[in-house]
């Protein structure tokens, strides 16, 4: 069973201002694409999301993991 | 999507194998039997794999492809059990989705999909997330699971209350799965089933490692009213027995392999 903060945990840098963001695989970004209308998304490194301009939908990540779920999405606002 | 027409409640789905992120460890030998046996088959191919889709692995598969040096992401729809999978892993939709075309070479869905509503539409969309050429091996519990149980507590319902009420899954058949991937597009379908009786001292465990497992009823129109507090307790008493005193339950594991189409 693996450790789910993955091996790269120690060079998450330490902030004081949020949570530490781990970051999202590369592996990740070059496959996945918007489950709704399979176009690409675009990574926001800052918000740490996934941004679906057709959808209009920010798709989140914890822990490194993108939850590619509607429901789950923050809508870009208009 | 949300659809009344589904049979399976989806958003139950998420929250059971949610909840069991954190037991499903109690359970990891039945998975890992199952696992075994649906990896067995790799074995029989000479190809090597690149890039594979660990689909609902529930931590057992994509362990053992990495291991054996093929590149897994893992996916599931509980953001606890993608977890417990290690990365790179995503938390997704069986139904919706989110990956390209030509992403995996390889793609695995070990006991995953019978909580699909549109089992059809899933095999089209991971066909066509597929390089071509590449495999898909699946297993899946098959009509014959837990007809034991099913028998049992459907008898005793009608006993205590005069009626029914749907509380196990309805699984499909042997005969419609090699089908199934051939209206998805796959070449190559073949589907062949094993039985594997589970003995059980105390039957009631049986209920604790479905549970453990997110196994827990998710079709849309169980009855969400407390069933009669004597109908699990009776109906498992009156499963029967080897002469040992132990209950035997019996999962009908099917197994499907198919091939994406080669590049037009």
């Amino acid at each position: 069973m693996s450790d789910t903060k993955g091996e790269d945990a120690d060079e998450v840098p330490a902030s004081d201002a949020a949570p530490p963001q781990q970051a999202v695989d590369p592996r990740l970004l070059e496959i996945l694409v918007c489950p709704l209308t399979k176009q690409p998304l675009v990574y926001d490194r800052t918000r740490n999301e996934l941004i679906s301009r057709a959808a209009g939908l920010a798709y989140p990540i914890r822990g490194g993991i993108p939850i590619m779920l509607p429901d789950e999405a923050r809508p870009l606002d208009a | 999507m949300s659809d009344q027409a589904d049979i399976f409640d989806r958003g139950a789905v998420r929250r059971h194998r949610e909840r069991a992120a954190s037991t499903v460890g109690g359970v990891v030998p039945i998975l890992e039997d199952v696992a075994d046996r649906l990896l067995d088959r790799l074995a029989d191919t000479t190809r090597r794999f690149s890039a594979a889709l660990d689909l609902g692995g529930r931590g057992v598969i994509a362990s053992r492809l990495r291991a054996a040096g093929i590149p897994t992401v893992a996916m599931d729809l509980s953001l606890g059990m993608a977890a417990l999978s290690g990365a790179p892993s995503l938390v997704a939709d069986e139904e919706m989705l989110p990956f390209g075309p030509d992403s995996f070479d390889l793609v695995v869905a070990n006991l995953s999909l019978h909580w699909v509503n549109d089992l059809p539409g899933a095999l089209i969309q991971l066909r066509r997330a597929m390089k071509p050429e590449g495999l898909l091996l699946a297993s899946l519990p098959l009509l014959g699971t837990l007809d034991e149980l099913r028998r049992a507590v459907t008898e005793t319902e009608t006993e205590l209350r005069g009626g029914i009420s749907p509380r196990i899954s309805p699984f499909p058949d042997l005969r419609d799965c090699a089908g199934l991937l051939q209206r998805a597009g796959f070449t190559l379908p073949v589907a062949d089933a094993e039985d594997i009786d589970l003995l059980y001292a105390n039957p009631l465990a049986l209920l604790r490692d479905l549970q453990a497992a997110g196994e827990r009823n998710a079709i849309r129109e169980r009855s969400l009213f407390v069933p009669p507090r004597a109908l699990f307790p009776a109906a498992l008493m009156s499963l029967p027995v080897t002469a040992e005193g132990r209950v035997i339950i019996r999962l009908r594991l099917g197994i499907m392999t198919g091939w994406a189409p080669p590049a037009a």
